[in-house]
């Protein structure tokens, strides 16, 4: 088992009223899932994915990664997890606009301290994995938008973490080039990865295995 | 990963041009202040640093006290040398010398004369144990034995014996003043670090009587100080110091002037270290008689004082833009925290691109730092430089304050930054929040209360000098000028000549003789008694020598009584507060009454309107006028006093002719005309310096201040653009977006205003204070400097918002 949510609830006090954003959450997920998340907007998806990914905090429940709780984790430590088995994709891309398409592939593996000789290698393994070798030295900027998203899914890949973590992958990006990122997703996931990913479209939530429904943070 | 980070900072440096710009330049030139002033005050403090045991080397010096005045001399009497020879217990080793200026020094052999020699000394080998030089020929046991031997330092020998090598020109002899002939019997090195002890020539004590002057073993003048005089010694190691001090305080109690006008005098002997002696001690004397240059604490103090707010406004400045632009930067740094970067590789990040901004800013304030220092040589002593930047030290310290400088301004936007928990930044929620705000705020309005007291000090402080050097001091003082005779010559017969030539210069409307002009710097008292009711009343009095005349020269109307009969005749006219302190309700009473002095009865004869005697930071004092009678050794006229008419175009010729009677009269002799006016204007050469360093650190305050607002318009504006594209579309115009643009700015602004004011009005009324004539601190002035920042404020704000606010709303909303 990859990780395992038992009764997670996150609220925000506003005006001494508790606002719940998850509640009650039970979830497990093996290894090698392809778990899609739905649900109308503002249900949670978002909040629950960071809380997976470690981003954001909990306020009751147990989660267990890999055999570590991670609510008994400190920060440093629980930022060496996700560091080494996580990988994130967003809906806007979030590239950094400073580097250069091969210095963003190269970012995770400069935190996870891998020496440059074997950092130049995997970068140009996963340039040359994702046909973009002509572009690694274009800024974001100078890329059309499922470039850039096909450069985020090549950074979040490139530490060849163990779970995929992506909001909304497709959501700015026109039919054709939501496909392409799917396909690219179904692969990975049929090469070993875990994969979680929140999505609107029925279409994208059909390439998971499983499929989770939201509904004002609760699992339906 | 440091490349990885130097890289990223160097783009988003480039990324952020105009920002960076203002950023670096600010700081610069905070640096620059710093720097230049740094190593002003660096020089000053590396006066004598060098000597060994520097700690355990005092000067006597002599403090008199006679009623509530007090005054110092660095000199003590010669005896007192004498008494340190022969020993003082604690006393490890003893230097006396004695100042000496040749008038000529000549080496026959090779035909070198050098005219005017004011550097040398006499000194024993004493001098030479105490005080470590170099030999480059001969030694310090030997070359000061004998009489009529002199050691010269390197640079002097080479003047003397052109192209000879120190070795060569021991043996050789010099004649001095004429007649004197003196064996050079030592050479020894310059002193090259900085040093008051620029003596050239060191006689041997022993020729001293060859030239005249006292004699250390015989003298027995306990009463006679001159500031030549000089006595060093050193101390034993972890001797106390109280015993010398108790046994120099009997020393002078036990040679007290026994003269009965001196009952109630006292004299004092003081230590003085070594490091103190550039700093001139307690009445801010020159270190020596041949000094040019004295150091002053207090003006010390100040000066670090601006460099440390300018310097403080450059970081403040540089902290406010870097959070600033640092927080259009959350949205990396939250990616960079999902990519496992931790919060000590963010804070790293930051503090090293503020590394960058910091070296870049020192580079440049490097490079302006030598334009800055001209702008104030005027008023610096000579032999500063910026060398002292480029040594060891001075990169050290360099270092040093680039660290500091960048934790100071890295540390805030590092640790705010590295504490977004990515989610929030990446939800967006940062743009809402109004992250360091406050801090940006406070440290504006900081950045314009030191601008906006420099302003207002600076015309504070203009305004009272230019009060100080209008005011009419109640003496004539345009066109009016003097000569003082040369003090060498005291031939009567030439001075008649001199006053009698001068007479028929058409262009000289009156010619007076005279002692001191009625307004200087010299000025001597004396006690006048008067009989009250029975009562002796003694009367501390001011007193000037003129003849009949002199009082029309200088323009001082006679308000009761009459002028002199004639030059000589032993008749007063004193002043109004004169009058006034004998208690005369009327000040016309006073003529007609006796005044004694010493044992002679003379008699006041009129009464002459009060002027000021000094520059306006005195009060007026008690003063009489009185002829040539006093001494019958020397006269008391020792300078023509002349006016030179109100037809402005003669004056050139006038004073060309008096050029010509002088020069007919004492060939040999260099004339010195002192004009009146520029007599006064001296009086205030510290205070116009004051304005001038003032005025520069206004307008670096000013300039800084301002890059730092413009910096912030620039970042909030560009925060802003789109919901200014927003509020056109719903139909806000032009005047109205600048308002709402400036707004907050000008708040800013006025707080400082309001914080400046009393911190202002109180630093400036602490330095009038010093003036007996103030100007008014005049609510107008603190207004006026107000509205001046505001207009600028306006100006520069108003520069950015009005192109903002003219971008076209559709080009703002598509960038979303
Ligand atoms: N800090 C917060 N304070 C208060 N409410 C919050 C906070 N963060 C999130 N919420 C609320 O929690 C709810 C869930 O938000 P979340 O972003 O997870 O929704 P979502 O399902 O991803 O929606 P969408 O499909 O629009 O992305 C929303 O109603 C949101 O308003
Ligand atoms: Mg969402």
């Amino acid at each position: 088992m990859l990780l395992q949510l038992n009764n997670i609830f996150k609220w925000v006090t506003t005006g001494g009223q508790r606002i719940f954003l998850l509640k009650d959450i039970n979830l497990e997920v093996e290894e090698g899932e392809f778990i899609s998340i739905m649900g109308p907007s503002g249900s949670g998806k978002s909040t629950l994915l960071n809380v997976i990914g470690m981003l954001d905090t909990f306020d009751e429940g147990e989660y267990n990664f890999m055999d570590e709780s991670v609510h008994s984790l400190k920060e440093k430590h629980r930022s060496n997890l996700y560091k080494q088995y996580i990988g994130f994709v967003f809906q806007s891309y979030h590239l950094l606009d400073e580097l250069t398409v091969k210095e963003n592939l190269e970012m995770p593996l400069i935190y996870k301290k891998i020496k440059g000789s074997e950092r130049k290698a995997m970068v140009a393994d996963m340039l040359d994995r994702f046909n973009i070798v002509g572009k690694k030295d274009l800024f974001p900027a100078q890329l059309s938008g499922g470039q850039q998203q096909l450069v985020g899914v090549a950074r979040a890949l490139i530490a060849s973490p163990k779970l995929i973590l992506a909001d909304e992958p497709t959501g700015n990006l026109n039919s054709k080039q939501g496909e392409e990122i799917m396909e690219l997703f179904k692969q990975l996931n049929e090469e070993g990865v875990t994969i979680i990913q929140v999505t609107h479209s029925e279409k994208n939530a059909e390439y998971g295995s499983r499929i989770i429904n939201l509904l004002d943070g609760r699992m339906v | 990963m440091l490349i990885n980070h130097l890289k990223i900072a160097w783009r988003s440096i480039l990324k952020n041009k105009l920002f960076s710009f203002i950023n670096v330049v600010g700081l610069s030139i905070g640096l620059c202040s710093a720097l230049v002033i740094g190593a002003i005050i660096y020089f000053d403090f590396s006066f004598d640093t060098f000597h060994k045991d520097k700690d355990r080397i005092y000067r006597v010096t002599s403090l008199f006290k006679s009623g509530n005045d007090e005054f110092t001399n660095r000199g003590v009497p010669v005896p007192l040398m004498q008494t340190f020879k022969d020993g003082v217990s604690g006393v490890e080793e003893v230097a006396p010398f004695m100042s000496a200026n040749f008038s000529k020094v000549e080496n026959k052999s090779q035909e070198v004369i050098l005219k005017n020699v004011n550097d040398g000394i006499f000194a024993d080998e004493g001098y030479f144990q105490l005080f470590d030089y170099q030999w480059l020929a001969g030694n310090s046991q030997t070359a000061l034995s004998e009489p009529a031997q002199v050691v010269l330092t390197k640079n002097t020998a080479a003047k003397y014996f052109p192209k000879k090598s120190p070795t060569d020109v021991i043996g050789s002899t010099l004649v001095y003043n004429d007649s004197i002939n003196v064996k050079v019997s030592g050479v020894v090195a310059d002193f090259e670090k900085n040093t008051d002890f620029k003596f050239t020539d060191f006689m041997s004590m022993s020729s001293a009587k060859m030239f005249g002057e006292k004699e250390i073993a015989t003298s027995d003048q306990w009463n006679n100080t001159s500031s030549g005089d000089q006595l060093f010694f050193k101390v034993r190691e972890g001797v106390d110091m109280a015993a010398i001090r108790s046994r120099l305080d009997a020393l002078a109690k036990e040679h007290k002037n026994t003269a009965a006008w001196a009952a109630d005098d006292e004299r004092l002997f003081v230590l003085q270290s070594l490091p103190e002696i550039h700093f001139g001690g307690k009445s801010g004397d020159y270190p020596f008689n041949n000094s040019d240059h004295v150091a002053s604490k207090t003006v010390l103090t100040s000066l670090s004082f601006v460099a440390l707010f300018l310097l403080l406004l450059g970081c403040a400045n540089f902290i406010n833009l870097n959070s600033a632009q640092a927080l259009t930067r959350a949205k990396e740094i939250g990616i960079r925290k999902t990519l496992g970067s931790s919060k000590k590789q963010v804070v790293r990040q930051f503090l090293g691109e503020t590394f960058i901004l910091t070296v870049l800013a020192t580079l440049l304030s490097l490079l302006m730092a030598p334009f800055l220092l001209q702008q104030f040589s005027e008023f610096l002593p000579s032999g500063i430089d910026l060398s002292v930047l480029y040594s060891m030290q001075g990169i050290l310290g360099i270092i040093l304050l680039v660290t500091i400088v960048s934790i100071l301004s890295g540390f805030y936007p590092a640790f705010v930054l590295s504490k977004f928990r990515p989610v929030a930044v990446l939800k967006g929620q940062f743009t809402k929040g109004d992250k360091g705000t406050r801090l940006r705020k406070t440290l504006t309005v900081f950045q314009f209360v030191v601008a906006q007291v420099f302003v207002i000090a600076t015309m504070l402080v203009t305004k009272q000098l230019h009060f100080v050097m209008n005011k009419d001091m109640g003496i004539k003082t345009e066109a009016v000028a003097y000569v003082r005779l040369p003090w060498n010559d005291k031939s009567e017969v030439k001075k008649e000549r001199l006053f009698s030539q001068m007479e028929k210069i058409k262009g000289l409307s009156k010619v007076s003789w005279g002692g001191n002009p009625p307004t200087s710097n010299n000025i001597s008292s004396t006690i006048l008694t008067y009989f009250k009711e029975e009562n002796e009343m003694h009367q501390e009095t001011e007193m000037l020598w003129g003849d009949i005349t002199y009082l029309k020269t200088y323009g001082i109307p006679l308000l009761a009584g009459r002028e002199r009969l004639n030059d000589s005749v032993k008749e007063y006219i004193v002043n109004e507060r004169f009058a006034k302190a004998l208690g005369f309700q009327d000040p016309a009473e006073v003529v007609g009454t006796f005044l004694k002095m010493d044992s002679t009865q003379i008699p006041v004869v009129g009464l002459m309107r009060d002027f000021n005697q000094r520059s306006l930071r005195s009060d007026i004092k008690p003063l009489a006028l009185t002829g040539d009678w006093g001494n019958s050794n020397y006269s008391s006229f020792n300078a023509i006093h002349f006016d030179l008419g109100n037809n402005t175009d003669n004056w050139n010729e006038t004073i060309e002719g008096v050029e010509q009677a002088w020069a007919s009269v004492y060939p040999d002799q260099e004339i010195q005309v002192e004009f009146m006016d520029e007599l006064v204007e001296g009086f205030y050469r510290r205070e116009r310096s004051t304005v001038q360093l003032l005025k520069w650190a206004t307008g670096l305050a000013i300039l800084i201040s301002c890059l730092g607002l413009m910096g912030l318009v620039v970042y909030t504006t560009e925060r802003r653009v789109k919901e200014i594209g927003v509020r056109k579309v719903l139909g806000a115009n032009l005047a109205q977006l600048n308002i709402l643009l400036c707004k907050e700015f000008l708040i800013l602004v006025a707080v400082a205003f309001a914080v400046a004011v009393p911190i202002s009005w109180y630093l400036v009324q602490e330095w009038i204070e010093s003036f007996a004539y103030k100007t008014e601190l005049s609510w107008w002035v603190f207004l006026a400097s107000g509205i001046g920042m505001a207009v600028i404020a306006m100006a520069v704000t108003g520069a950015r918002t009005y192109k903002t606010a003219n971008i076209n709303p559709i080009e703002s909303l598509r960038n979303e």
